[in-house]
């Protein structure tokens, strides 16, 4: 498959990525009625809606910020594909019935099925991720967040009081006991693929 | 995994792993599917823990932002709606309504103090000079003639460059204050308060107007409290205290 060009709707990409006010609004007013429409008629009410658009902009935001999303597709498409897993997901979570989420067999070409579906993913991984960090001891919470915060480690290891090879090491371990806690836990299994 | 896998992966991941391992370790990876899987998640835990310290007051801004527009989106929505027309009653109510409302704003005026009673921010002019001075004094017209929208991207801006200076800091809280992203603004001001700048009272200060505007006279209050005797701003301060008791 050979390189595909940016969609020319990157730009809400790009925007979300930047907090432009803007594009944003933009957004509102251009696709977010839409979702709106559908949840209402599957069970849900704007007050819902208005949760899972918000959650569902900062996962694009997320994503975006920390790796890169390229768009290939329509934003609508994969804007609201996005939205309506997200809402499938929480009705199967809060109800006892058996919901099915009727998911069309991914091709190669469907680039907005695809897309929605690294983001939903990337989205879990998120959660899981920061549900996991906060389970941390607060020790390694607050060495993770200086290492990062800090820009050297010789700064982090200084305001710690502790030499740098020291401050390395319990950082490396840190971040192991938390890929451990991610690895263990039930939900990291069902990203699997 | 062993610690020592953990020590290893960082080693790896920050380019500091001696040459004569990498061939061992890069062979591991590619052999071992357990030790490849653990590798893989550490490295992803570190971009994730990355963006989310470096970028935390961008996330923040970004957060509040979207609530904003979010909620404003949906609030038109509510409203748009056709509603029944019963005029000639809602008329009085409306006049009702009104007259008491401007009877309690004139009333208003003589009791409690107000945030824009006490927000009189001084011209400012910014000591932090480089290659940016196009940019600084984008910043400082903008404060100075109070278009906090415009001074407030200027400063964001300018942070991104200067991302530990107080004093852009301070300035940048307080646009965001006159544009009530409150959050975000209350944030970079505990961060301030908290340090050891020669900013540390002023926005402490500041903090405590944030508080006011947002109708919290308790925690106003409190932070007003602790500042202290040598601080520009004590006897204002002081002031304050006394009208909200």
């Amino acid at each position: 498959m050979g390189e595909k060009k940016n969609h020319e709707d990157q730009k809400y990409i790009d925007g979300l990525r930047q907090n432009n006010s803007f594009i944003i609004q933009a957004i509102y007013d251009r696709f977010v009625p839409k979702v709106v429409n559908y949840i209402k008629q599957n069970n849900g009410d704007a007050d819902r809606a208005q949760d899972v658009v918000q959650d569902t902009l900062m996962t694009i935001y997320h994503q975006a910020s920390q790796k890169q999303l390229r768009l290939t597709c329509p934003f609508d498409a994969y804007f609201f594909l996005l939205c309506k897993r997200k809402w499938l997901n929480e009705l199967k979570k809060s109800s006892n019935k058996e919901v099915t989420i009727n998911e069309e067999v991914l091709s190669k070409d469907d680039d907005a099925q695809e897309l929605a579906f690294e983001t939903s993913a990337f989205g879990e991984k998120q959660a899981l991720f920061a549900e996991m960090f906060k389970k941390l001891g607060q020790a390694c919470q607050d060495l993770l967040k200086a290492s990062f915060k800090i820009k050297s480690m010789e700064e982090v290891a200084k305001s710690l009081g502790v030499t740098y090879a020291y401050a390395r090491k319990k950082k490396s371990l840190c971040i192991g006991k938390l890929t451990q806690m991610v690895q263990g836990s039930p939900k990291f299994n069902q990203l699997k693929n | 995994m062993k610690d020592q896998d953990f020590i290893q992966f960082e080693a790896y991941l920050a380019n500091e792993m001696p040459k004569e391992d990498l061939a061992d370790f890069e062979a591991r990876l590619k052999t071992d599917a357990k030790f490849n899987q653990a590798f893989n998640t550490y490295k992803e835990l570190g971009g994730f823990l990355e963006h989310k310290f470096k970028n935390e007051a961008a996330t923040m801004a970004f957060e509040e932002n979207l609530k904003n527009i979010s909620a404003q989106h949906f609030g038109l929505k509510e409203a748009n709606k056709p509603k029944a027309k019963k005029l000639n009653f809602y008329k009085y109510a409306i006049a009702a309504c009104v007259v008491l409302f401007l009877g309690l704003f004139v009333l208003n005026q003589f009791l409690g103090p107000t945030y824009s009673n006490y927000a009189k921010h001084d011209v400012i002019s910014l000591s932090v000079r480089g290659e940016n001075d196009a940019l600084i004094k984008t910043a400082e017209t903008a404060f100075n003639n109070k278009n906090f929208a415009k001074a407030e991207k200027a400063f964001e801006a300018l942070l991104k460059t200067n991302p530990d200076n107080p004093e852009l800091q301070l300035y940048q809280a307080i646009s965001k204050i006159e544009l009530n992203n409150f959050k975000t603004a209350d944030y970079l001001l505990e961060q301030l308060r908290n340090g050891s700048s020669v900013y540390q009272y002023k926005a402490a200060w500041y903090l405590a107007l944030s508080k006011l505007k947002q109708e919290n006279n308790q925690a106003c209050l409190s932070v007003l409290k602790t500042i202290p005797q040598e601080a520009d701003d004590y006897k204002r301060a002081q002031k304050l205290i006394k009208k909200l008791n």
